[in-house]
């Protein structure tokens, strides 16, 4: 207890502590978004001023998808990575704020066109809707500067692994490094289509686009996207809850496999995305669901740890019977008790991804309301709560300041008012879209069609569930503003768990990063080499670009 | 040198938790999603 707390470095905070005040902004515009597309799609309510439901929805998916997530992952991972490792050089440091600016300037960008409405064509961006070229301009600045930072992680880690040769790389450090990498590889294929397609069509250079094309380099980086949001909530679940609840790692050896398998796994996998997409061969279709199924295999090595780790530390505390130790975790604790739920979440929402990836079961939810629900399950609350219950420490720490009892048990009721919200508006999505609900539409009745008449309860659901939801992000934007600008000064803690044995041999060899990038790559290019041919070589006259908005 | 081995498989085997929660856990997790693929799969058969 005498010991001084180990800390990220001040300059480090603040490079960290920029990245989150962008994510939170997101998240306060993007839920408000939110809140009115709910409210739009019960047919009670009608948006002033003649703006689109498609301009809101396109802020709300780029918000929250693209600028949220990546905001608050890279501040994350930099405070990670600099807790673990020792403070970054001033030479890391520095490019990690040209990749900040870098970033935030090219959100602004895109911003701004999509608010004056020249790029309504939703987070997908897919082709033949065409938004003004400065919407994809600002997007490749992000993805850029994402990769700026990327490499300040890179190099920092390389330093630490040059001086410390023999050993194993702290496991946060370890994690942070492979979702970089997981990053750097998959937007590689959205860059391409930004850059190479959608840039200079936009721009008049070329009149038509390859639209298939585009459509799969966006999902080659749209899967693996997915994985980018996921794997620093593994990271809090593997690396600092097992502290958080007073108890050890299950196994640091079986975190660090499941991340390869992850990294392995997640990319030539885009094409269950395309499952009723013709121009793409079944075979291929069918390699790359066989692919996304062993992602269940680290899946259920997570899920299986958690357990293992919540069960052995409750039995060390004497707990008995079956589930005896479930009574022995910190409830009261919101840095335990929103990771906690979101985990909790991720059940439904795992089930439905393996539902959406299965060939048959696809075409019973392609393009309907259920995938919104599923992706309001996986990201929006199993990654979000996780977020928030690390911003409960992590922020404190960063600023020096701690979290009172009020603010934590406030958390608390933020993390139950956002289950309860999800589970009316994601349960009530999941429930219309097997009725056949599109997503991506505002109100209509169709013509009253009987069909479209019987989701009208399930929407008005929606925007009840939208609604509380909506409080759930009041609710943490003044915890968070509190714990920021007005907790009180103090220490706390970043907490890093103790692996239950000590060491472990196989942890080193993991750490052989010329094998991994060699069988993603090999991976890559067996899944997609020769159906991008084909695409490209048997492709129709493309296609001009509509502005339908 | 096979008398130490045996032995220290011996205790390591005593410190290994018992995880019959989780053993539980898990089997309550696949059944779940067993359960709700094959529901789905139903309504696909039932809409050919
Ligand atoms: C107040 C909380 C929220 C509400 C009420 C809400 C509501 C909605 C609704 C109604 C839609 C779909 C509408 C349609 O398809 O027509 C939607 C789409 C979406 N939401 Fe949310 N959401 C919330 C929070 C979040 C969060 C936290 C995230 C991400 C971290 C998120 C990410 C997305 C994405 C990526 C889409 C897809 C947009 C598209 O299809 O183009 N949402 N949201
Ligand atoms: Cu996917």
């Amino acid at each position: 207890m005498a010991q001084p707390l180990e800390k990220v470095d001040r300059r480090d905070a603040k490079l960290a502590l920029a990245h989150l005040f962008v994510a939170f902004t997101a998240l306060a515009l993007g839920g408000f978004a939110g809140l009115l597309q709910t409210l739009v799609r019960s047919g009670k309510f009608e948006l002033p001023a003649g703006i689109s439901y498609y301009t809101i929805l396109t802020t709300h998916g780029v918000l929250l998808g693209l600028v949220l997530t990546t905001f608050f992952i890279i501040g994350f991972q930099f405070a990670a990575v600099s807790r673990t490792t020792g403070a970054l050089s001033d030479g890391s440091r520095r490019t990690g704020w040209v990749g900040f600016w870098l970033m935030t300037i090219g959100t602004a960008m895109s911003a701004f066109f999509i608010l004056t409405g020249k790029a309504s064509v939703l987070y997908t961006f897919y082709a033949p809707l065409q938004a003004h070229a400065g919407f994809y301009i600002g997007l490749a600045l992000v993805v850029v500067g994402s990769w700026v930072s990327g490499f300040a992680m890179f190099a920092h880690y390389a330093r630490w692994r040059k001086t410390h040769r023999g050993q194993v790389s702290p496991l946060l450090a370890f994690m942070s490094v492979t979702n970089m990498v997981l990053w750097l590889v998959c937007t590689l294929g959205v860059a391409a289509t930004v850059v190479f397609q959608l840039i200079p069509w936009s721009l008049g250079l070329t009149d038509r686009v390859n639209v298939l094309l585009s459509r799969t380099l966006f999902w080659y980086f749209g899967h693996p996207l997915v994985y980018f949001w996921l794997l620093p909530a593994y990271m809090v679940w593997y690396a600092v809850i097992p502290k958080v609840i007073g108890g050890k790692m299950f196994s640091d050896s079986l975190a660090r496999l499941a991340f390869i398998l992850f990294l392995l796994f997640s990319i030539p996998v885009g094409f269950h995305h395309q499952l009723l997409e013709p121009g793409i061969s079944p075979f291929w279709k069918y390699v790359q669901v066989v692919l996304t199924f062993m992602v269940i295999i680290p899946s259920l090595m997570t899920a299986f740890a958690m357990f293992a780790t919540f069960e052995s530390y409750g039995r060390s505390q004497g707990a008995t019977g079956l589930f005896g130790w479930l009574r022995k975790l910190p409830w009261s604790d919101a840095r335990f008790f929103a990771p906690f739920v979101g985990m909790l979440f991720f059940i439904p929402a795992g089930t439905g991804g393996i539902i959406n990836a299965s060939h048959q079961l696809n075409q019973v939810v392609h393009n309907t309301i259920w995938v919104t629900g599923h992706f309001h399950l996986t990201v929006a609350t199993t990654v979000v709560l996780t977020f928030f219950g690390a911003s409960y420490w992590l922020i404190p720490h960063l600023t020096g300041r701690v979290m009172t009892k009020a603010m934590n048990r406030l958390a608390i009721i933020q993390t139950i008012v956002w289950a309860v919200g999800m589970t009316f508006m994601s349960g009530s999505m999941h429930f219309a879209g097997l009725l056949g609900a599109p997503r991506r539409s505002a109100f209509s009745t169709y013509g009253n069609s009987p069909q479209a008449l019987e989701w009208i309860p399930y929407q008005i659901a929606q925007a009840v569930g939208g609604t509380i939801l909506f409080i759930g992000i009041i609710l943490i934007l003044v915890i968070v503003i509190n714990l920021a600008f007005f907790a009180p000064k103090g220490e706390t803690e970043f907490p890093v768990a103790e692996a239950a044995a000590p060491y472990e041999r196989a942890a080193l060899a993991l750490e052989n990063w010329k094998l991994w990038i060699g069988l993603v790559v090999a991976l890559i290019l067996i899944a997609y080499t020769v159906p991008i041919i084909d695409i490209i070589q048997n492709a129709p006259p493309g296609s001009k670009g509509y502005k339908l908005w | 040198m096979a008398k130490a081995a045996e032995a220290a498989r011996q205790t390591k085997k005593e410190k290994e938790p018992a995880l019959k929660g989780t053993l539980a856990s898990v089997f309550l997790l696949g059944f779940f999603i067993i359960f709700s693929w094959v529901s789905v799969y139903f309504l696909f058969l039932h809409r050919l």
